[in-house]
């Protein structure tokens, strides 16, 4: 990263205007609609994910509700096994880091993966600091549960965001309560730019934590300022359907597809009704005899230590 | 009712067309409709033109087919010939045949007699922006500068011809091979003879395609782009395929819409007002 710490928020919006973020944010742009998968074998998994119509797949050893159930330190996947996926499908290829593991940041990029999700479904390998992205070739994708967290990742270089929801659980609950989070915000800074321009701007940025520029940006937009997917606990059609006529740009889904009867049926209609989610006629038909959904978590049956969502800042 | 212009909206840089659309028809004045496009009917209402945007090409695929858009798509390309415009995906889409695609193969809309490779470039590390000079784009109006209507505020994201454009290729594909003895570049079309042309024109009873811009010396500026040098690049063979067109079909292997740079969506729609 050549960029000075000194020049502040300018900085910042000067490094999301050069072509290595604009490459990163367009790749996220080349996703929006779709939907990106959890993986974790290449011969089977990956290729039914490619078959069903996935944008891109996430390898990981583990899908977060195996995580959860197993315990334990949970950290990056096998490069071996990464690489066999990639040998596999012919569509974008992502992997997750330990919030803060810059180093195995490095390792993804080595192995030439196509987007880098910093996730709190791993265990964090740092408690004060995410990693700083802008200096990565590769894009990075970041979770959030509001917006103010949303533009520290930014901030920090993240090229795609995504509701941290709550990984594993089959529960859209946290998922929804995070997207109407940043969109209650998002409404708050256009109010404030309207009623009181720059200085309310300030004023709301100091409240929330985050850079006043990009947050004039996000005001103005009247969206976030880069790609923003839904993510953690989507487990039907239906649920995916929700999380785009909440506003998200696409659907993460992991544990809800490969912890239910029919993974290959399922993916397929998830797909189908994230591409036409607002027709609900093409929704009960892709949501029509499915086998069974994953079983699942309530979310309110949950203690507080029990939830990844908490994880980052 | 104004023309209507569609984007097939699977999934993909969507919005970014419709948007860079609506701006190209305001710095021309011309009053044109611009709609998404996820059944037949809505393609049906498409009396001036369709774009496939970027994406991943397997999910448009499968989308198409998926909502039985497959056929009428072919049928819109192919017997009504109406304009179509590929970018990334969208051009993997109009493409005859394509190859490094996922082991159980992929349909295509096709309509461009070549072949295309997939990912040519590698993964995302490998995507890069480079500067191009697009020949064909020089006896545009959107080239011409502001005092030719549109207004300052219109014409503040248009750049003149002599500035080159700034191309994004994002695990891009090229067209590596023509299947058609008709091909041709377009800088050599005036030395041809015309009659004989259009006598192998009517034989094949298909377009010539025409290669509009080739990418010069792709391994050496891939990798000055790689490493953000600019300058002057040895050129290393002919270059791949970036740009063509085969009649009413268009296709670029990188993302206009991903730019503020509206000029070949101008250039597009005067070819098809023309």
């Amino acid at each position: 990263m050549t960029n000075n710490t000194a020049t502040g928020s300018n900085g910042v919006a000067s490094d999301r205007n050069d072509s290595s973020f604009k490459l990163k944010s367009g790749l996220a742009q080349m996703l929006k609609g779709g939907v990106i998968m959890d993986v974790t074998d290449a011969k089977q998994v990956a290729r039914i994910a490619e078959e069903a119509g996935a944008v891109a797949v996430m390898a990981l050893e583990r899908v977060p509700a195996d995580i959860r159930a197993e315990g334990g330190v949970a950290r990056m996947s096998d490069p071996g096994m990464i690489k066999e996926i990639q040998a596999a499908v012919t569509i974008p290829v992502m992997a997750k880091a330990r919030i803060g593991h810059f180093v195995e940041c490095q390792i993804l990029e080595a192995l030439d993966i196509d987007f880098i999700d910093e996730s709190e479904v791993l265990t964090p390998a740092d408690d004060a600091f995410h990693v700083e992205k802008s200096g990565f070739k590769s894009p990075f994708v970041c979770g959030c549960r509001n917006l103010p967290e949303a533009l520290r990742r930014i901030t920090e270089g993240a090229a795609m965001i995504r509701t941290k929801g709550e990984a594993g659980t089959g529960d859209v609950v946290e998922a929804v309560k995070h997207m109407r989070q940043v969109n209650h915000d998002i409404a708050r800074a256009k109010a404030a730019l309207q009623e009181g321009g720059d200085l309310a701007i300030r004023a709301l940025a100091r409240e929330f934590e985050c850079d006043a520029t990009l947050l004039k940006e996000t005001a103005e937009l009247g969206r976030l300022p880069v790609v923003n997917f839904a993510a953690g606990g989507v487990a039907t059609p239906a649920d995916a359907a929700l999380m785009m006529q909440l506003g998200c740009d696409g659907v993460f889904v992991g544990s809800g597809i490969f912890k239910s009867g029919d993974a290959a049926k399922r993916a397929q209609a998830i797909v189908k009704a994230t591409t036409h989610f607002r027709d609900a006629k093409v929704l009960a038909e892709c949501s029509t005899g499915l086998g069974e959904a994953m079983v699942g978590i309530s979310v309110s049956s949950m203690r507080a230590d029990q939830k990844m969502a908490g994880r980052g800042w | 009712m104004s023309p209507t212009i569609g984007v097939l909206a699977f999934q993909g840089g969507v919005i970014e067309h419709m948007n860079s659309l609506k701006k190209a028809a305001a710095s021309l004045s011309k009053d044109v409709t611009v709609i998404e496009v996820r059944s037949s009917a809505e393609l049906e209402s498409c009396d001036a033109g369709l774009i496939i945007p970027g994406g991943e090409s397997t999910h448009l695929s499968r989308a198409a087919r998926e909502c039985g858009l497959l056929e009428p798509l072919r049928e819109y390309v192919k017997v009504k010939r109406r304009p179509v415009w590929g970018t990334c995906a969208g051009l993997i889409m109009l493409s005859e045949e394509a190859s490094a695609v996922k082991q159980d193969g992929q349909e295509l809309i096709g309509g461009l007699d070549v072949r295309v490779h997939r990912n040519h470039f590698g993964r995302q590390n490998e995507s890069f922006v480079t500067d191009l000079d697009l020949d064909f784009l020089r006896n545009s109006s959107s080239s011409s500068n502001s005092s030719n209507g549109g207004g300052a505020a219109a014409s503040a994201n248009e750049s003149p011809s002599s500035l080159p454009f700034p191309a994004m290729f994002i695990r891009a594909p090229v067209v590596d091979k023509l299947l058609t003895a008709q091909a041709h570049d377009a800088e050599a079309t005036p030395q041809q003879d015309p009659a004989q042309q259009q006598l192998l024109i009517k034989q094949k009873k298909t377009p010539p395609v025409e290669v509009l811009a080739v990418l010069p010396g792709r391994h050496a500026s891939n990798k000055a782009a790689a490493a953000g040098e600019l300058g002057p690049v040895s050129p290393e063979g002919a270059g791949d395929i970036i740009a063509l067109r085969q009649g009413n079909v268009f296709g670029t292997s990188f993302h206009p819409e991903l730019t503020d740079d509206i000029r070949l969506h101008v250039w597009w729609l005067e070819q098809i007002f023309s």
